[in-house]
């Protein structure tokens, strides 16, 4: 049985050495990419607060006015009496609205006014009173235009909320997290919004949540 | 043969070394003074007794030591032929040229100016590098820019000074030279010659070699009219030079334009955009009217069975922009003449840039209630975007971009209001209601200006009529008539 070498041995280890190195960093950069390559949306996300409850079975009711457009009719919006309940957190009760807005009517002759699979991603409140709302690219991807049924879909949004919320002066529409013209190519978002009465007409119906 | 040539040379040399004399004025505060250089080895000099003389300086020519001295009060200044070194109260200064005495006549660099002349007499003379004209004592000129810009049916050139002016203009038709005098006279451009040139412009320069400002613009043998157009208090001036065929037939000077608004948002114009006019002479207030077609390239709008909103907006705007033409004369734009997208700013900036008289945006309906024929009439939101005031009441240099409304939405409602009862009197059942909102492309639109909605393409027998050729017709006629109304009763041109 031949000897190997002593500079051949020192050699080989070395080599064995280097590999066991590289595989592990080799393995390391694997997993770091796969991580920034995995589907956000199927894991939470870590800087989203947990889904707190809007409100509590102890909390008195709040009846409010919703406001969606009606088949019949001039005028653009039609209120709809809804019950929301008065949570210590003003955007908790500003959530209950827009949930109420997102979902539409239940009185027959009204309509929905925020397209199809648009999703509420985020309400805050400013301190001089604008609340910010962020909804899914949904609510724009999905909007089937017309300048009525664009202004419907805003103010059914933001007359809704100031109309029973008093400390809400002014709202501003987020689409996807960020600021958008428009929602269909008609009515500027960029600025904050207050309510307008004007388009609006006297309830047609009444619904308890 | 080699010597006569030689001393034909050294003999004639005098002569080579000179160029060619320019006029140079000189800007006083009460009056103008235009000396006629002479270039000597390439330098330029100033006839020296001219200016004196304008200045009613004592002086002295000293013909045998070859000497002249100019006294101010209690100072002089003394300048020795062919040195550069001058005597300015004792004191020597140099200047980068040497003085000469040639047939008679002293001459002096223009430096001669600021380093000896200013020094006697307390004047300041100021002249920008490269320029042929300075500027004395306590004479402020407006600040010149010129820009030019095709628009497809004529050229124009854009007029900024610093300061408010007149232009005077005068046309020699048969030089294809038109003339465009500045009052007051003293200007300063910031470029002598705009390097522009097209169809219908050949030459623009900027010329005051006889001590009256003015731009010359030599132009081809296709235009037909040059207007004038004063905005921004007249410190800014639109000279349109229009094409043969698309003059409408007068060639009065428009009413006065709206203040531009907001940002320097310029330029933003759809390149398709063709203005055009013909047909009836202007005879209401109304000259340029901008139309917009709503949404375009990817932004279809509302849509229904392979009917798209941008395509029957384009359709509409332009048999609307026909009709306009024939029965108001009016020059009409478009902010989009293809399938091409635009943002609404963009939109605007066309009406706000060609200085229009009306906005008109057309876009088609689609209502979440299917049995509703649709259709409005809209002008934006009244107190839009109020709080960009931010408690100012005093006069504003810029009025922000979403507040170019305000002073116009009067008319606006006026005019809308019209359209409606045209409307609605002309297609029974349909009803075109006034509404208002916060309409992103009326918010910056610096006339009066507002929006239709026709129709709703969830209504199927709403979109059969928008697609009917005799209803579009119909449509135009009803919308120019509106129109033609307003504009009876806006001030006619002036």
């Amino acid at each position: 049985m031949s000897t190997i070498p002593r500079h051949l041995k020192i050699g080989l280890v070395m080599i064995t050495i280097a590999g066991v190195i590289s595989g592990g960093y080799f393995v390391g950069v694997v997993g770091r990419i796969r991580n920034m390559v995995r589907d956000p949306e199927t894991e939470a996300n870590p800087f989203v607060a947990p889904a707190a409850q809007l409100y509590s079975s102890a909390d008195p009711p709040l009846d409010v006015k919703v406001f969606f457009p009606s088949s019949s009719g001039t005028a653009i919006l039609t209120a709809e009496k809804r019950r929301i309940f008065k949570s210590g957190e003003l955007t908790n009760q500003a959530r209950q609205i827009l949930k109420i807005v997102v979902d539409g009517p239940m009185t027959s002759g009204l309509l929905p006014t925020v397209p199809k699979d648009t999703k509420l991603q985020g309400v805050f409140l400013s301190k001089d009173g604008t609340l910010f709302v962020d909804f899914s690219s949904a609510i724009s991807i999905n909007h089937p235009g017309g300048m009525v049924n664009e202004q419907a879909t805003i103010y059914s949004i933001v007359d809704s909320l100031i109309y029973n919320l008093s400390d809400i002066h002014q709202v501003k529409i987020l689409v996807g997290g960020n600021e958008q013209e428009t929602l269909a190519g008609h009515f500027l978002l960029l600025l904050p919004l207050d309510m307008d009465l004007s388009i609006t007409t006297e309830e047609e119906g009444t619904h308890a949540n | 043969m080699l010597l006569a040539g030689i001393a034909g040379a050294v003999l004639l040399s005098p002569l080579l070394m000179r160029g060619a004399d320019n006029d140079l004025p000189i800007y006083f505060e009460n009056s103008t003074l235009v000396l006629k250089t002479q270039t000597v080895n390439r330098i330029s000099y100033l006839p020296l007794a001219d200016i004196v003389r304008q200045l009613s300086l004592p002086f002295t020519n000293d013909t045998v030591q070859e000497m002249f001295t100019v006294r101010g009060t209690n100072s002089q200044v003394v300048l020795t032929r062919n040195s550069a070194a001058i005597s300015v109260n004792n004191q020597i200064a140099l200047l980068p040229n040497p003085v000469l005495h040639d047939n008679g006549t002293w001459l002096v660099p223009y430096e001669f100016l600021p380093q000896g002349l200013s020094r006697i007499t307390g004047t300041e003379f100021r002249r920008r590098a490269g320029t042929p004209r300075v500027f004395a004592g306590a004479v402020k000129p407006a600040e010149l820019t010129m820009n030019a810009q095709f628009q497809g049916s004529l050229t124009r050139l854009t007029l900024r000074t610093s300061t408010p002016v007149t232009l005077e203009m005068r046309r020699e038709t048969a030089q294809h030279r038109t003339i465009l005098a500045f009052v007051p006279k003293v200007i300063d451009p910031a470029r002598e010659t705009l390097d522009y040139k097209d169809r219908l412009v050949s030459s623009i320069d900027f010329s005051d070699s006889d001590g009256m400002a003015k731009i010359i613009v030599e132009t081809t043998d296709e235009v037909g009219d040059v207007r004038i157009l004063s905005a921004d208090e007249n410190r800014v001036h639109f000279i349109d030079f229009i094409r043969k065929t698309e003059v409408t037939g007068t060639s009065q000077t428009p009413a006065e334009a709206p203040t531009a608004a907001g940002t320097a948002s310029a330029g933003k114009q759809d390149p398709a955009a063709a203005p055009t006019g013909a047909g009836a002479p202007v005879t209401g207030g109304i000259r340029v009217i901008v139309l917009d077609p709503g949404h375009g390239g990817t932004d279809t709008g509302a849509m229904t069975l392979g009917v798209l909103e941008k395509d029957l907006t384009l359709i509409i705007a332009r048999k609307l922009r026909a009709t306009l033409q024939s029965r108001l004369g009016a020059t009409v734009l478009l902010t989009r003449d293809s399938d091409v997208p635009l943002t609404s700013e963009a939109r605007a900036s066309v009406a706000n840039n060609n200085q229009a008289d009306l906005f008109l945006s057309l876009h088609i309906g689609y209502s979440a209630n299917q049995s509703d024929l649709g259709s409005s009439v809209y002008v934006i939101k009244d107190n839009f975007a109020a709080s960009l005031l931010s408690g100012e009441t005093g006069r504003r240099l810029f009025l922000p971009w979403y507040l170019g409304y305000r002073p116009h939405r009067p008319s606006s409602v006026q005019v809308a209001g019209l359209a409606s009862e045209e409307l609605s009197n002309a297609f029974p059942g349909w009803n075109f209601p006034l509404r208002n909102g916060p309409v992103a492309v009326l918010a910056s639109a610096a006339m009066p200006a507002m929006l239709l909605e026709i129709g709703n393409l969830a209504n199927p027998t709403s979109t059969q009529a928008l697609l009917d050729n005799t209803f579009q017709t119909k449509l135009s006629v009803t919308i120019a008539a509106a129109i033609e109304r307003f504009s009876a009763m806006r001030p006619a041109a002036k």
